[in-house]
């Protein structure tokens, strides 16, 4: 079905929605295509292609929400979805206190796209699988690797997005990301290591370009041995130290601790059932110290190659830059056009966005990026005279309000005097939130900073996974508790 | 989705041409969420969603292509797709081919299905809020009402013909009281049999109860963990170690204990599609029947689930838990423990200094062979003192191993509570209460 047809079915379910009484009324369709490759030493595990389409209508109606999707896509059926998204609403609205209201926005008339230099879909599967047999056929060489795994993933997605309000909006969206994964077995003991990043690799929003710039067989050597010599390295230490942690690590340490925590929508217990609350309120706002003056956090969709780059939300809101925390105060929240209504702000930041055209958009991180300090790692190492530097992140927990957390890295090493010392297996770390933030005395420059991607990020009911995005560069923090007591 | 639909559909690409074998492997669901917070209406939403997923066969290579539109033109498309990728593909020495019913059996369905489930409407998903938000009124309440029909087929070149569905009522609530939160949930596949203002008045009552938490040390201690929180614990021990593949790859404890004690010998763990407390289809993703396994029996690691490539390397019978995905290999997606004799009031009664777990959060494997996790408590935690409830503490975060748990479990609960998957609609978990001996509380938080 063309672009023109399905703006024409999204037209027709406005129309229809807003007949049937609906105050409000949006229509979103998805097109999606997706590939996904995974390598096991030489055997092709995974190869799997996908295409899905179809169409959401988002309605209120007395003030209440109501949101119907549908894969058929024919006049009748997008006309059925708006009804039904009515019929919703008005079962809703009989178990609200007060009608949903929507700060202003420019009914935008707009397109959008991932800007691409080399299109993912379009290079030939030999090329692909080719590019990933050679990484694990050189993991493969060491006798301690039970398990050389290489993955590639790209997903092209074209939304179509209307409004009764006159927006009309349509945007593509381009997210390519490939990684490598040696697993080292002896004696009943399991080490892995990754590259460029765990959980399948690294994900940005670009094509090819962003693969072959990753070299994953030059550094499948390197990950091979680390998960072999893992298998004899003393365990990270139990005690409080500084540590250092790399922008992998750092990445899932502000996703965890500052992304969720800033959203409007938790902070305001809409997500408390499932993924649950915030520790900052909104009374919190421009007077809460989340951190030292060291730490910078913005809320950026406009920032480029993340899995969090885009024109405009799921809602029609153009994304913008928004400061979350500045030289370690708390100044804003990842807002949505309801809950920027909700306290009082003028305009959302552009933070809506939805998993697929079956999903209600929710508040979800675009990039949410700790700006740079100066320095290189090595200067923030060289200000160390003991502690550990992590890298790789492992493992994520962290309570239902978003303070107590603890993390578990891949790989560690001693810090000695300024310099990198013995390898350790097992680094964890755990910490409360604002304390550990006020404990960043250093973040390193721009030359070490790079945007990373988280693609599984769960939120919501149903749930939603996303893809979004982290700037970072490795950080120091002093007087962290490592190891886990057992 | 009916059979017919399924078949034919699926009948467009059976005999693609170029193809040595195809399977088509089909699934829908139509289902409705209703999601409160402060007390009303937040979210609310309804969809119908498929995907057709297209294995293709060439010699020792197979590739996969899905799409969501059923009709012949893109269930061809994606057909030519998985072709020409499987083409492009390498040899796997290891690919077991597309299995026969002469070879596997025919599997027949549970038909866990409620038409009133199946039908239920936003006006009645709104009127079981009411009741809820009714139950809660001290409080605030947030959760969700969800119903849901859900469907699923594989048929493929070579015989295999299978067809199940389900519905499914789910419901959660977390009651607030301001300094303090309780939890209650239920479900079933009928929504006729989930009590959603008994749920929430559960929740209510514990929030009540957790008000003017203290803080406790950190430490081991004996616990009761509620069947929420045991069975999050399962879940976990289930996608850490239970899968043949993890087994053969030396990541789970099958590795090394497989025919060994591992737990109490009051703990037995199977996977049993066809318990009544489970939820789910009669086959796995390779159309094989889905067998009860016993993977702890009587304390003992028995053996995994398996699909038929770890089936074949491991040289055993295949057990039917083909997750659908060669990567990660089988999967145990209905899994009991056994009840055993006590209540929850003997299983406290039985604890002189420990603490009662209402459910855990956000939990993840630090260790997979030795199945230790972290996590927090949340929702009711309890000091238990002189085999009684003796009042809230604020929430631990634990470092525990499964097993090791199991291994130190001196009660089990009578009653057998079913527990929906937190995400997704696939699977389900049924636990009783514990009491383990000796649970590592690693720290506290601040509520």
């Amino acid at each position: 079905m063309s672009g023109g047809e399905l703006g024409g079915l999204l037209a027709d379910a406005i129309d229809a929605a807003t007949g049937d009484g609906a105050a409000y009324a949006d229509a979103r369709s998805v097109e999606s295509q997706r590939q996904s490759l995974s390598v096991n030493g030489p055997t092709v595990e995974t190869l799997d292609y996908g295409d899905s389409t179809g169409l959401g209508v988002r309605v209120l109606v007395a003030g209440a929400w109501g949101y119907a999707a549908t894969s058929k896509l024919s006049r009748d059926d997008a006309v059925r979805a708006a009804r039904t998204a009515v019929e919703i609403a008005h079962a809703s609205a009989t178990v609200t206190s007060a009608p949903v209201e929507l700060v202003p926005e420019p009914a935008h008339q707009s397109e959008w796209s991932t800007p691409v230099k080399k299109d993912p879909l379009a290079v030939p599967l030999e090329d692909k699988l080719a590019l990933l047999t050679d990484a694990t056929r050189e993991m493969g060489r060491r006798n301690e690797i039970r398990s050389a795994r290489a993955t590639m993933d790209v997903v092209k997605q074209q939304t179509s997005f209307l409004s009764s309000e006159g927006a009309s909006i349509r945007q593509t969206i381009v997210h390519t990301g490939a990684g490598i994964e040696a697993t080292a077995v002896a004696d009943g003991e399991v080490q892995q290591r990754s590259y460029p990043g765990s959980f399948r690799g690294h994900l940005g929003a670009g094509g090819y370009e962003l693969i072959e710039a990753m070299d994953l067989a030059g550094n499948a050597a390197q990950t091979a041995d680390e998960a072999a010599a893992l298998l004899v390295a003393p365990e990270c230490p139990s005690r409080v130290t500084t540590v250092v942690l790399d922008g992998h690590q750092v990445m899932l340490q502000v996703h965890e601790s500052v992304g969720h925590p800033t959203e409007l929508d938790r902070v305001l217990g809409m997500e408390a059932a499932f993924a649950g609350t915030s520790f900052v309120g909104i009374e919190d706002l421009d007077r809460f110290h989340y951190g030292s003056e060291a730490v910078n956090i913005t809320s950026d969709p406009t920032s480029p190659g993340g899995l969090g780059s885009y024109g405009f939300d799921d809602e029609g809101v153009e994304g913008r830059r928004a400061d979350l925390i500045r030289e370690g105060v708390l100044v804003g929240f990842q807002t949505s056009r309801e809950t920027a209504a909700k306290v009082g702000a003028a305009r959302s930041n552009g933070t809506m966005r939805a998993e697929g055209w079956e999903n209600f958009p929710l508040i979800r991180m675009p990039n949410i990026n700790l700006l740079p300090g100066e320095g290189s790692l090595d200067d923030l190492l060289a200000d160390v005279d003991d502690g550990i530097f992590m890298a790789t992140n492992k493992s994520w927990s962290i309570d239902d309000k978003r303070k107590n957390f603890q993390f578990g890295c891949e790989i560690a090493w001693e810090i000695k005097n300024g310099r990198l010392g013995r390898m350790l297996k097992d680094p964890r770390y755990t910490g409360i939130t604002p304390v550990f933030w006020g404990s960043c005395d250093a973040v390193a420059g721009p030359e070490e900073w790079r945007m990373w991607g988280t693609p599984n990020c769960g939120k919501g009911q149903p749930g939603q996974t996303m893809r979004v995005g982290h700037g970072t560069s490795p950080a120091r923090f002093r007087n962290v508790s490592t190891g886990v007591s057992t | 989705m009916t059979r017919a639909e399924v078949r034919r559909a699926a009948e467009a690409v059976l005999d693609h041409p170029g193809a040595d074998a195809v399977e088509v492997v089909i699934g829908a669901a139509s289902s409705g969420v209703t999601r409160y917070a402060g007390s009303e209406i937040i979210q609310n939403i309804a969809r119908d969603e498929l995907q057709a997923f297209v294995r293709v066969v060439v010699g020792d290579r197979a590739a996969s292509a899905a799409t969501n539109q059923l009709d012949a033109g893109h269930m061809t498309t994606a057909a030519g797709a998985a072709l020409e990728a499987a083409r492009a593909s390498l040899p796997d020495p290891d690919f077991p081919g597309l299995p026969s019913p002469a070879e596997v059996g025919e599997a027949t369905p549970v038909g866990r299905w409620d038409d009133d489930t199946a039908a239920a409407s936003p006006a009645q998903r709104a009127e079981a809020v009411k009741e809820i938000v009714a139950a809660t009124a001290a409080g605030a309440a947030a959760g969700i009402y969800e119903t849901g029909a859900h469907a699923w087929a594989v048929i493929s070149s070579e015989g295999i013909d299978c067809f199940d569905a389900f519905t499914r009522c789910v419901m959660t609530c977390l009651a607030d009281v301001g300094d303090a939160t309780g939890w209650g949930d239920d479900s079933s596949h009928a929504l006729s049999e989930v009590d959603a203002a008994g749920a929430a008045r559960r929740a209510i009552a514990k929030a009540e109860a957790s008000r003017g938490a203290t803080d406790a040390e950190p430490g081991s201690y004996d616990v009761v963990l509620e069947p929420v929180a045991a069975g999050t614990l399962l879940d976990y021990l289930s996608y850490a170690g239970f899968g043949a593949k993890q087994m053969l790859e030396g990541e789970s404890f099958f590795a090394e204990r497989r025919g060994q004690g591992v737990a109490d010998p009051s703990v037995t763990i199977v996977d049993d599609v066809r318990h009544p407390r489970s939820v789910g289809i009669g086959f796995d993703f390779e159309g094989l029947p889905r067998q009860r396994v016993a993977v702890i029996d009587g304390g003992v690691a028995t053996g995994p689930v398996s699909d038929l490539r770890s089936a074949r390397k491991l040289g055993e019978p295949p057990t039917g838990h083909s997750s659908g995905s060669t990567e990660f290999g089988a999967y145990a997606a209905n899994i009991i423990m056994e009840p055993g004799h006590q209540d929850l009031e003997e299983l406290i009664a039985g604890v002189e200094e420990g603490f009662l777990v209402t459910r855990f959060h956000y939990v993840n494997i630090l260790d997979r062979p030795t199945t230790l996790l972290t996590g927090m408590t949340r929702d009711g935690t309890f000091r238990i003192s002189g085999g009684e409830v003796a009042g809230p503490v604020r929430n631990f975060r634990f470092a525990q191993s499964v097993l090791e748990a199991l291994a130190n479990v001196r009660g089990v609960g009578r009653d057998l509570v079913a527990l929906a998957p937190e995400f997704g609609s696939f699977g389900s978990t049924a636990a009783p209460a514990l009491r383990v001996d000796g649970f590592h509380f690693a720290s506290t938080t601040s509520h």
